[in-house]
């Protein structure tokens, strides 16, 4: 993909199929040590030992539309192109945990890209799943977790334009904050 | 032009030999595999330097008539197999993607 954002757009997806009700994405960033780390934990089905290895191999997909799924071997090989690492567990029942850690300065790494665009579009496409989005870097942090926006608006949905824009919002200020506010 | 008429005349190595009788109507070049799968036409030949094994589901999906790595790209073990499992056809160079891509479009 040409931004990691798209890759966790896709893990994302997988996690909605899975019926999550809670999905945790965690972007922490460090320029000091040149790592990048992404992890998408969800409560979903989960999967068993040998779906787990199937779905690392790119011949293997749930979809009936294709006999081919790259979602989970393009992540995996984003990350080991830079050196870094991935890895994925599961349980049935219990739910999914995918990660992929970068090595920032390699040559072959891949721009995060607009990855509050993806949360945002995560959040307004699916109003009944819950998500907490947490993005550090060597500056700080910040937390977007709608369990708390949802106690706040009182059975407001959270697609609500209004909901939206403040989301939209509160994602830009926030990591204008955690960039040192230089880069925006 | 057929696969085996276009290693042929341009001197390619076959890494794995799927259909050589089949043909190619384009070409195709590109390295990041998400752009590559929904763009490169069907029964065109794609040159590429990644060897691994997303680029032969890449190949699958896209239905391309083989694969050819340029520059001496590698093709890993795990690629070769599932190649050979799905009769995708893999040829190799030491010529580059802009020179191969000259040469065959003289011929189709």
């Amino acid at each position: 993909m040409r931004e990691l954002s798209l890759n966790v757009m896709d893990v994302a997806q997988n996690s909605v199929r899975a019926n999550a009700q809670l999905v945790t994405i965690k972007v922490e960033e460090s320029e000091k040590n040149h790592s990048l780390s992404i992890s998408i934990q969800d409560d979903g089905c989960g999967m068993t030992e040998e779906q787990l290895q199937q779905v690392i191999d790119p011949f293997f997909t749930t979809r009936t539309t294709r006999k081919v799924g790259l979602g989970v071997p393009l992540f995996k090989m984003s990350a080991e192109q830079t050196g870094g690492d991935f890895e994925i567990k599961s349980e049935v029942g219990k739910g999914t945990l995918t990660k992929a850690s970068y090595v920032t300065d390699h040559m072959d790494m891949t721009p995060l890209g607009d990855i509050n665009s993806t949360m945002s579009i995560l959040i307004r496409c699916n109003p009944d799943i819950d998500f907490v989005f947490i993005h550090s870097t060597d500056n700080g942090s910040f937390t977007l977790d709608t369990r708390e926006l949802r106690e706040v608006l009182q059975g407001v949905s959270l697609d609500t334009p209004d909901v939206v824009e403040w989301i939209n919002e509160f994602l830009e200020e926030q990591t204008r904050l955690i960039y040192g506010g230089a880069n925006n | 032009m057929n696969v085996k008429e276009f290693v042929q005349k341009l001197n390619l190595k076959v890494l794995t030999e799927g259909d050589m009788e089949r043909e190619i109507k384009d070409c195709y070049i590109g390295d990041l595999l998400s752009w590559v799968m929904g763009r490169a036409p069907e029964d065109s030949a794609w040159l590429t330097v990644m060897g691994n094994i997303n680029s032969i589901a890449v190949a699958t999906l896209a239905d391309v008539s083989c694969i050819v790595l340029t520059e001496n790209a590698s093709l890993d073990d795990d690629a070769r197999k599932k190649a050979e499992m799905h009769d995708v056809t893999i040829l190799s160079t030491e010529e580059n993607s802009y020179n191969v891509a000259v040469k065959l479009s003289n011929l189709i």
